[in-house]
């Protein structure tokens, strides 16, 4: 016989709140969409090599019908900064704040203070990157200077979102009253840096100070983000993952701290060797790039340290998985750091003004160092947060080395083409030899952010596979991997 | 529930360390040392005519590289004098013999004539002393596109 149930004979029902509140949840959130900026910024970036190749034929401009007085233009002169800031803004700033988010709790043992607070700087953040870089093809409506272009109501809701993760983290982070782990003190400069650098690119849209001096604020902001944000968090990342993927004590904490010291300093001389006009005096500029040519001694002392944490757990970089990536992003780093301070010296600032070789820098930094850095932490977390056990090996493979080709031939043949672009144009070469010599170099490049944009899809795809497939966690525990929840 | 897992260090400075932050520092103070006087180029995209900025400078080196000045007046444009001038300096008119009459008639827009070329006043060969005529064929420049230039070589101090 069955009875009928009666209203308050039903279990009580789990309400889900609008905002997931899970742990982890928010730092998931910043992981997906990372992943989905990934694919898109590199997208950008293969456009924005096209227009390198075919500036006239790709070319686009056009108004929007109906009476609106909108202009649209698609060209070399937008799609630069859309690609810059897709990456900085849309991929590695959510991935990091993702990495800040997971790791965090971890180190201090308390629950993210609020993921509602997360979730309301993703929303911000997002809303504001896309808005800008969407606003940068319209004709009018952004500023001009790399990663500082966001008209004023998009850098405030930027400035909303960031506010709201500076929140979570130190709120999360405060009650502990201890410095903790070299990590978080990377993400706390970093994020304060990153809120107190866009703050101050602000200024320009609300008292003007001039065209010379805008730039000159924006030339500075936008250097501080990549030496203290970007730097800053791809490297409190790597401190965390090198470790934990070891089961190794970092080689040594003093080590860390000096490095940390140094890279403080130097981050932000650095930032002043970007302002290069004959109204900054030049001992300060020179001061400045002395700066970028000193960020070589903390990331040496970084790399050195992590490398000796590695000392003994060689084997582990045989098997694919985060320490694989994390040795990669050490590489690159080494590398782009050995390059900025060559680039720092004004001889050659003489011969590479105006080539390729500043993007081309950039991009080994940007898609090499801090996206290897993030990859490894990506390939680490995922498993935790969603304790499901790591099936891909294979993609995992297919995302480290097209990515790793990727970077490599897109950045080298832009530095290898703004060598040469520097010193045909110093010789006095027809535009039309620059151009021609220039062709190879270029598609050698837009083929090399296609790579990478091919190990972002690799990412998604692995990352929509372990959570519709993936294996419960003490499956994988059984497999080997351990999968503590807290680690 | 979140696990606290905090990561150890070990503990200790390597001696090779301290070496290499005397080292760097040293470094860092050559290059300053080395570096303490001289003017720097003009920031990108700054506006023509605007105190402490010296025109387009994107645009004007833009014309400058396709143009190869740079051929003859050096990558940085201090040239090797006296066969081919310095082209810093020139706020106060010309620095060279050849052109100090130009100067002194049109002491404005002397710069614009000389880069041209195409004025008969400055077309004799023997004065010119190989610079080309860069108003006239096959660089065909606009007076717009000099008076960029000229722009940006008067904020070269």
């Amino acid at each position: 016989m069955t009875r009928k149930l009666r209203p308050y004979d039903e279990p009580p029902r789990h309400r889900r709140s609008l905002i997931p509140n899970a742990p982890d949840s928010a730092a998931l959130a910043f992981l997906v969409v990372a992943a989905l900026w990934l694919v898109a910024a590199t997208g950008i970036g293969v456009l924005a090599a096209g227009e390198r190749l075919f500036p006239d034929l790709l070319k686009i401009s056009f108004s929007i019908p109906f009476g609106s007085g909108i202009g649209v233009e698609v060209s070399q002169a937008t799609a630069d900064p859309a690609f810059v800031d897709a990456l900085v803004f849309g991929w590695l700033t959510n991935v990091a704040l993702s990495a800040i988010f997971f790791v965090t709790p971890r180190l201090t043992g308390r629950r993210l203070a609020s993921d509602a607070l997360g979730f309301m700087g993703l929303g911000a953040w997002n809303l504001a990157v896309a808005a800008g870089i969407v606003l940068l093809y319209v004709k009018g409506a952004s500023g001009v200077g790399p990663l500082a272009e966001f008209p004023l109501p998009v850098k405030g809701l930027a400035l909303l979102g960031l506010l709201a993760v500076n929140g979570a983290f130190w709120r999360t982070v405060l009650p502990t009253r201890s410095i903790g782990y070299v990590s978080l003190l990377y993400y706390g400069i970093g994020l304060l840096a990153l809120l107190g650098l866009i703050a101050l690119a602000t200024i320009p849209a609300v008292f003007s100070l001039g065209t010379t001096n805008d730039r000159l604020l924006w030339a500075f902001t936008a250097r501080g983000i990549v030496t203290y944000w970007v730097l800053g968090a791809g490297l409190g990342t790597l401190y965390y993952v090198i470790p934990r993927v070891t089961r190794n004590p970092l080689s040594s904490g003093g080590l860390a701290l000096i490095a940390l010291l140094g890279w403080l300093a130097f981050a932000g001389l650095s930032a002043v060797g970007a302002l290069v006009d004959p109204s900054v005096p030049y001992i300060v500029t020179t001061l400045g790039q002395a700066g970028t040519l000193l960020l070589l001694a903390p990331v040496f002392l970084a790399v050195t340290n992590l490398v000796g944490t590695i000392r003994g757990s060689w084997a582990l970089l045989l098997s694919p998985g985060s320490l694989q990536f994390a040795v990669t992003a050490l590489a690159f780093l080494i590398a782009t750091a050995l390059l900025e301070s060559v680039g720092a010296l004004r001889s050659v600032q003489t011969l590479t003004a105006g080539t390729d070789w500043a993007l081309g820098v950039s991009l080994l930094g940007l898609l090499g160092s801090a996206t290897f850095a993030f990859y490894g932490f990506a390939d680490h977390a995922l498993p935790r947060i969603l304790r499901r056990g790591y099936g891909g090996a294979m993609l995992a493979q297919a995302q480290l080395w097209a990515s790793f080709i990727g970077v490599a031939l897109a950045s080298l043949a832009m530095i290898g083409g703004g060598l040469v672009q520097g010193s045909l144009q110093s010789q006095g070469a027809s535009p039309q030899d620059v151009s021609g010599t220039l062709f190879a170099f270029r598609i050698l490049a837009a083929g090399g952010l296609g790579l990478v944009s091919v190990a972002g899809l690799a990412l998604i795809v692995n990352l929509f596979l372990l959570y519709t497939e993936g294996r419960p966690v003490e499956a994988a525990r059984v497999a080997g991997e351990p999968l503590a929840a807290g680690q | 529930m979140t696990v606290h897992t905090p990561i150890e260090t070990r503990s200790g400075i390597p001696r090779w360390s301290i070496g290499l932050i005397v080292f760097v520092l040293l470094v860092g103070a050559a290059y300053v040392g080395s570096n303490l006087s001289g003017t720097n180029p003009p920031i990108a995209g700054a506006p023509s005519g605007s105190p402490g900025a010296g025109g387009d400078s994107a645009a004007a080196l833009a014309i400058i590289n396709t143009a190869g000045c740079k051929a003859c007046h050096g990558p940085d444009l201090a040239g090797v004098p006296p066969t081919f001038p310095d082209l810093h300096g020139l706020q106060n008119g010309p620095t060279v013999d050849n052109l100090a009459q130009l100067g002194k008639t049109h002491p404005t827009d002397w710069m614009n004539i000389w880069i041209a070329g195409t004025d008969p006043a400055v077309s004799d060969p023997a004065m010119r002393k190989g610079m080309p005529a860069f108003g006239g064929a096959p660089y065909n420049l606009t007076p717009a596109q000099i008076e960029t230039v000229v722009q940006y070589l008067l904020t070269l101090k």
